[in-house]
């Protein structure tokens, strides 16, 4: 068999799949967005062309804006957040003569292992006003007179939802800057040492300039993850208390499967949601991707 | 690398410290709430650790609300989701044990030949799977809905494993392909000379040296389909084809189940994937590195 016949056979599944799974349903998605189709369209299986109505009527939804607004705020607090830990944490368990390092090198991936939706409903025991753990150990501590209701307040709702994210994910940005870190030569410590540089300086000068091509790729997948948050949503605060904690994808879940269903301005909004996440890969594929294969 | 001075040190343990209650809170949360009573719970709401010590959340759920000791007695109601919970532990350990074949499959089939085969084609193809691992699964979750609604095959097993599956290829080809790019191709010329199909060189020659990165992709896609929640909770409704995810995540807007017996299930979903990761944290390492950054 000739190599690129042999090639494309060994891809047929992959190829098969990424249409099935993935290119049709995202044109099927992008055909819906322009369609009326409601549970009523559904069941007749008969799907009237509306132009930009769906489009028209999102742009119109003030919670669709919120949501926009709140994924927002929710990415740029996450992965500032995560980017700076990982930083700090990967420089921590890399420290090869500190015990204490030792186990947290153990632990660090534990939060990897937690099913998304579990720990959205630990975190809720964890916040819950009247039950919650956190306030029984800040009673415990005497740290607290009164309890804090730490999801339920819509100022700090949306604050409170970042914690459990970035639980959940860091242990993705730390393993990367570990990586890393321990890509970097010793050599270049030990000559900079000589130099008479401080740690403040070593760091500055060789880790920061050689983290820097990770820590980009650590913000364009974070990111891109995090535009698409959900379960945590679902399992802490269902976008409340009010609208304070609605965000993109769970604008598209609740307008696409609470009644009255509206699948169509689902799609439209699960497409713009698309659109921004798709941006954001593309700026990864030319800018990074490609640079670190060639 | 440099010797840190003592206070340095002192520091770098508190640091470690607070690391360390940070990432074992949840788990301390979810241990300590599961294994008391609603009651207890209740009574006082500033207690940290429990009066008494009981496992009646977990008997409840393991006996499918048969046995329902102390603390349930009274219990007029139970969630039918929470006796359902070894349907959905066969549901779950189906789809994720489907889904990490099939992706480990066609996984490497894809990786190996766009590693080795530089066409501009393959290329397309890599860029495809890059783009395609970004893609959100809301956004293909309303079609596949209407289009398996259409097939007739909402409420199926088949119809998640297809959809995660699809999900997770790109996935998987990006872990594996850096580790195919390392195999040394004379080998496979070798091999070719002694007379083998690029088939069995493939499968007899290059398979073998890859196995520790099948190993993590492996573990990496089990945990991923474990954890999937968009896709069994939109497709399938009836709760003889729910996954664990979809049950627990049913318990969200049911006010008559406490934490206590959430965080009972929450545990007991918890456990496969955290004893995997345990056993398995050098390859799942390896495995999130090379899909990140190639080579």
């Amino acid at each position: 068999m000739r190599a690129s016949h042999f090639a494309f056979f060994m891809n047929l599944p992959t190829i098969v799949f990424l249409c099935v799974v993935l290119a049709y349903p995202i044109v099927f998605a992008g055909y819906l967005s322009v369609h009326r189709v409601g549970l009523a369209q559904l069941r007749r299986g008969e799907f009237p062309f509306n132009g930009w109505e769906n489009y028209g009527r999102v742009f119109e939804d003030p919670l669709f804006w919120i949501g926009i607004k709140n994924t927002l705020l929710f990415s740029a607090i996450t992965v500032t957040s995560e980017i700076v830990l990982a930083v700090a944490i990967a420089l921590l368990i890399n420290q090869a003569g500190v015990w204490t390092s030792r186990v947290t090198r153990l632990l660090i991936l534990l939060p990897y292992a937690i099913p998304p939706i579990c720990n959205g409903l630990i975190w809720s025991f964890l916040y819950s006003f009247q039950f919650g753990f956190l306030n029984r150990i800040l009673f415990s501590l005497g740290l607290i007179e009164t309890p804090i209701n730490w999801a339920g307040n819509p100022d700090t709702a949306l604050y409170a939802l970042t914690v459990p994210y970035i639980w959940r994910t860091l242990p993705f940005a730390i393993i990367l800057v570990h990586a890393a870190l321990q890509g970097i030569p010793r050599e270049l410590y030990e000559a900079a040492a000589i130099d008479g540089a401080n740690a403040w300086h070593r760091f500055r000068r060789i880790t920061w300039p050689l983290l820097r091509q990770i820590i980009a790729i650590i913000l364009i997948l974070r990111t891109a993850f995090a535009f698409a948050v959900f379960e945590e949503i679902l399992a802490i605060t269902q976008g409340g208390p009010g609208d304070a904690t609605w965000v993109a994808a769970w604008y598209s879940y609740k307008i696409t499967f609470a009644p009255p269903s509206n699948f169509g301005m689902g799609s439209a909004s699960a497409f713009i949601l698309a659109l921004m996440i798709g941006l954001i890969a593309l700026v990864y594929l030319r800018l990074i991707y490609r640079r670190v294969t060639v | 690398m440099f010797k840190p001075t003592p206070t340095g040190k002192l520091l770098l343990h508190v640091a470690n410290l607070m690391v360390i209650v940070f990432i074992l809170l949840p788990v301390v949360a979810v241990f300590i709430g599961s294994i008391q009573s609603e009651k207890a719970l209740q009574a006082d709401t500033r207690r940290l650790l429990p009066l008494e010590v009981t496992l009646d959340n977990f008997t409840v759920i393991l006996t499918k609300g048969q046995q329902r000791g102390r603390i349930f007695e009274q219990a007029t109601y139970l969630p039918d989701n929470i006796k359902s919970f070894y349907a959905a532990v066969t549901n779950s350990t189906i789809v994720a044990v489907s889904v990490t074949f099939l992706t480990l499959l066609f996984g490497s089939l894809s990786a190996y030949t766009i590693a080795r085969q530089r066409y501009r084609w393959t290329l397309f193809l890599l860029q495809a799977n890059i783009v395609a691992r970004f893609v959100p699964v809301i956004v293909l979750m309303i079609p596949l809905y209407i289009v398996m609604r259409s097939l007739g095959q909402l409420n199926s097993l088949t119809g998640v494993i297809v959809a995660e599956t699809g999900f997770l290829l790109p996935y998987a080809i990006l872990i594996l392909a850096p580790y195919f790019d390392m195999i040394p191709a004379e080998l496979e010329e070798a091999a070719r000379i002694d007379g083998c199909t690029r088939l069995g060189a493939f499968l007899h020659v290059v398979l073998p040296l890859v196995t520790p990165a099948l190993a993590g992709c492996g573990v990496i896609m089990f945990i991923a389909s474990w954890h999937e929640l968009l896709v069994p909770l939109i497709l399938n409704a009836r709760p003889d084809f729910m996954t664990l995810p979809v049950i627990i995540a049913s318990l969200v807007g049911d006010v008559f189940v406490f934490f206590n017996l959430m965080m009972a299930i929450c545990l007991l979903a918890l456990l496969p994937t955290v004893i995997l990761v345990a056993l398995l944290q050098r390859y799942i390492v390896e495995g999130l590195t090379a899909g990140a950054v190639k080579g």
